[in-house]
């Protein structure tokens, strides 16, 4: 171990309240997301698997090895989803913290698959670029975290095709910044592929659902 | 109060709070194999207190609770519904079209795709031959589950699975999961949660204080 335990504490409390703040801040939804800190080089501390983050503890928290990470002990079960985590910090050593979460606009994008562009000087700055989308692979699979690790290159953020966001960061505190970022800036493209969609100047929610119920009537009488 | 009386307050509480609910949604969990508890027609959930929910053989009820008796006297597998109308389901089931693998957590939790059936009790008992959940032609959803956390579960995934569909069709860029993959993982996701469920009967016989929410919500991570 490469780290005192000082840091150990802080940073087990630092994943508890990531875990509070996605939920506050309803960067969360309809399934569980996780968040990881790197401890050392080869070391990181990552949220349980699907337990509940108001109820955890820092203690719950596992350290996971990154360089394999079926190798954890203290605290619970880790994330099923720790190898992505483990990829990304095995890959960019500045990168000391990660957020996969499935915020609705962000998981909007990634089931269209649809890289977004730079919406504002903020992603440009946080982000640094178009967010990609990492080729689609099965929960768990090689073929995920490829894709994820390769859609990251040169960014701090991707989308995860069919799934959700996956963000990384100096610290916790940029991290979030970055998927806070993101979840705007996909909202913002959302609104205006919209209003470009329907020829309308002002978006409501109630726009997409007209345009969408009279799309498909159409396209079924037509059918 | 009775336990499966305060298991549906609970989750009327955390359907409202979530905000995926409409105007005329019910709430019902079997308690022995005839037997069901309901919420009572035209009471809103958010204004639900235990006096507005009752026992009731499923063998004689009346008609706006036909749906709930019919699932369950089809399925044995089912013991909670969650008859909902969130709002992004609406459109989709006034469009009355199939919603497609557009997450991973839609195609594990609710199945590969969802389907809307026709209002009638007999469509939607067909429409959910071998699933649990559906849409419901210009009303809302139907979902659920052996337990009210897997029927809760997909209502939340399956609004927020409709927010994408209606979204990215909107935008012109509907892209679904490959259907042997997604049935893959509903495949998985089912016998994990099997044998999850199995784990915790056994551990209930030997008389242990199970949590089945916390079990649900370690298979629905993804």
């Amino acid at each position: 171990m490469a780290w005192d335990k000082e840091t150990e504490l802080r940073l087990r409390q630092v994943i508890k309240d990531s875990g509070v703040a996605l939920l506050a801040e309803n960067l969360v939804q309809g399934t569980w997301g996780n968040t990881a800190a790197r401890l050392d080089e080869d070391h990181m501390l990552v949220t349980p698997t699907g337990l509940d983050y108001i109820a955890l503890t820092p203690e719950d928290m596992p350290v996971v090895q990154i360089s394999d990470p079926s190798v954890w002990n203290d605290g619970k079960k880790p994330t099923s989803e720790r190898k992505i985590h483990a990829a990304i910090m095995q890959a960019r050593p500045e990168i000391n913290a990660t957020i996969h979460s499935h915020p609705i606009f962000c998981s909007i994008l990634a089931s269209a698959r649809i890289e977004l562009p730079v919406m504002n000087d903020e992603m440009q700055r946080l982000v640094g670029g178009a967010c990609r989308v990492g080729a689609y692979g099965l929960p768990g699979t090689k073929k995920l975290k490829k894709g994820t690790v390769e859609a990251m290159q040169g960014r701090n953020a991707c989308f995860m095709a069919n799934h959700g966001v996956f963000c990384a960061g100096k610290d916790m505190d940029e991290a979030f910044e970055i998927i806070r970022i993101m979840e705007k800036s996909s909202y913002q493209y959302i609104q205006e592929c919209t209003l470009k969609a329907t020829g309308s100047q002002t978006y409501s929610d109630e726009l997409l659902f007209d345009y969408f119920v009279a799309d498909k009537t159409a396209k079924k009488k037509k059918a | 109060m009775d336990k499966i009386v305060q298991t549906i307050l609970d989750y009327a509480a955390k359907l409202v709070a979530e905000g995926v609910v409409g105007e005329s949604d019910m709430l019902s969990m079997r308690s022995e194999i005839n037997f069901m508890y309901i919420t009572k027609a035209g009471v809103k959930l958010a204004d639900l207190t235990e006096n507005d929910i009752f026992k009731t053989t499923i063998f004689k009820v009346d008609e706006e609770y036909k749906v709930h008796a019919e699932i369950y006297k089809e399925r044995e597998d089912i013991n909670a519904i969650c008859q909902c109308y969130p709002k992004w389901v609406t459109p989709v089931a006034k469009a009355g079209v199939t919603i497609p693998a557009v997450l991973d957590d839609m195609a594990q939790i609710v199945g590969p795709t969802c389907k809307t059936s026709a209002d009638d009790v007999a469509s939607i008992i067909k429409t959910l031959k071998g699933r649990n959940s559906c849409l419901v032609k210009d009303k809302g959803c139907i979902t659920s589950g052996r337990t009210m956390d897997e029927a809760y579960t997909c209502v939340l995934v399956l609004d927020k699975a409709s927010h994408c569909f209606v979204a990215s069709s909107v935008i012109g860029a509907n892209k679904v999961i490959n259907g042997l993959e997604a049935r893959l993982m509903r495949f998985i996701y089912k016998t994990k949660y099997s044998k999850k469920n199995q784990e915790n009967l056994s551990a209930k016989e030997e008389g242990e204080q199970i949590k089945e929410e916390t079990s649900v919500k370690e298979e629905g991570e993804v």
